[in-house]
């Protein structure tokens, strides 16, 4: 079977390299997953989860927004940032949401620019927070299976 | 003979400092050359990826969609951007961006070329020759965050699109290695796939992909207008900053070279004038002897 070569890059590094099976990408438009032999695509992303798959395993990154284009076969994701979920410093994460809400509530008279760029800074450490906590209380779930299995 | 080697004495001294002043300046050079690559490799294979789509998208998309994408039939006016340094001592740096960019100019005679300067040396050199200069920008020693160049990008790609230009070039000098730098020009906007050879950071060598052979057209998601007008001014953004990174990394190279050529070269030369010294010490001792051993045999 075919496989997608997926390629994410953000203006610091080349955050992951590798030939996956299917992957799930949050676009303006909403969820979409793309399989092997898509159509070319170009889309732009949202701060949110990306979700692939490696043979049987499935991997989690968070994005801050983007773009991503596919074709044959290739998939390239150009990321604001972009990390893995055992990446993300999960106390730094809501340290920076909470600092751009205060700031947000602070400044209601501010200007627009300044508005806009910290409201995408929240959301941008919301979607990390949602999506560490999301596989915080799932992995203590796979531990426990885990033990039971040796048992 | 005291004379001569007094002379020489204060000539070593002097160079002696001198020698003092080009390390500094070379150990200078050196640190900020570091952080200057580091920021420049760091960015290159992101600014490739986005260039490697802008062009694709470019070649694959009906240029209807995005006035970004629009070939001009007659070129009237070039907007030049050229990135330069804002202090000398870096021995060819400047004088080869001068040069490219002035060879562009003079091969594109039947356009109007109006600039806009990075860095004092450029603008200086090009107002003294009478070039026109439209707006200048503050070139820093390291740039590190993209926002410091949005300004520039937002003006060039405004004046594109209100076809006050119909080309934007960028003047840079690539960053190749420590000891190779080559000035480049490249052609930013319209964004077509005619100038594939030209794009930045050529070190890595990815090859360009065989996109002539393949047909096919982008499905965009929500809607091209959507997608290219998010998409194609962040990239462009994204290329004029690789551009600024790497000119960095260059005049800093070429000015730790410098240093380093001008500090070995005071080292060579306090070897031959000590050598010299000495000599001349000794020929004036031997005179010396010479003439009391001399006076003595009169005497007797």
């Amino acid at each position: 079977m075919s496989k997608i070569l997926f390629k994410i890059a953000t203006p610091e590094r080349i955050v992951f390299e590798e030939k996956i099976d299917q992957i799930t990408l949050p676009t303006k438009m909403g969820e979409i997953t793309l399989l092997p032999n898509h159509l070319p695509l170009v889309s732009t992303l949202i701060p949110g989860e990306i979700l692939f798959k490696i043979d049987k395993e499935e991997i989690p990154m968070v994005v801050s927004g983007g773009f991503v284009e596919f074709n044959n076969n290739t998939l390239t994701i150009l990321a604001d940032t972009a990390e893995k979920v055992e990446e993300i410093d999960e106390k730094r994460a809501e340290e920076g949401r909470q600092k751009a809400k205060e700031l947000l509530d602070k400044k209601q008279d501010m200007a627009e620019v300044d508005f806009v760029a910290l409201s995408s800074q929240m959301e941008k450490e919301l979607a990390r927070l949602r999506v560490i906590r999301k596989y915080k209380k799932l992995k203590p779930r796979l531990e426990i299976k885990r033990e039971e299995d040796n048992n | 003979m005291p004379q001569a080697t007094k002379e020489i004495q204060r000539r070593i001294k002097s160079i002696g400092n001198t020698k003092k002043v080009t390390k500094a300046m070379e150990m200078v050079a050196a640190s900020k050359m570091r952080k200057a690559i580091a920021n420049v490799l760091a960015t290159r294979s992101y600014s490739n990826l986005a260039w490697d789509l802008v062009k694709t998208l470019a070649s694959r998309t009906d240029s209807k969609y995005h006035p970004l994408l629009e070939k001009r039939a007659k070129v009237k006016k070039i907007g030049l951007v050229l990135i330069t340094s804002n202090r000398g001592l870096c021995s060819g740096f400047n004088a080869a961006i001068i040069n490219r960019s002035i060879k562009y100019i003079t091969k594109n005679e039947d356009a109007e070329v109006e600039l806009i300067v990075l860095g004092d040396k450029g603008k200086d050199f090009m107002s003294k020759k009478g070039h026109k200069i439209v707006a200048e920008f503050e070139k820093l020693d390291i740039t590190t965050n993209i926002t410091e160049i949005t300004p520039l990008a937002k003006l060039l790609v405004d004046d594109f699109i209100e076809a006050k230009y119909d080309k934007v070039v960028l003047a840079y000098t690539d960053f190749i290695s420590t000891l190779v730098q080559k000035p480049r020009v490249l052609e930013l906007l319209p964004i077509n796939s005619d100038n594939v050879d030209k794009d930045l950071g050529q070190v890595t060598g990815e090859s360009e992909k065989d996109l002539e052979h393949k047909e096919f057209e982008y499905l965009f998601e929500p809607s091209p207008d959507e997608v290219l007008s998010e998409l194609l001014p962040r990239l462009i953004e994204m290329q004029i900053y690789q551009a600024i990174l790497e000119s960095d990394a260059s005049e800093h190279s070429a000015r730790m070279v410098a240093m380093r050529g001008a500090s070995d070269a005071a080292s060579d030369m306090i070897d031959d004038l000590t050598l010299i010294f000495n000599k001349a010490r000794q020929s004036s001792i031997t005179s010396e002897l010479a003439d009391i051993s001399g006076g003595r045999m009169a005497m007797e």
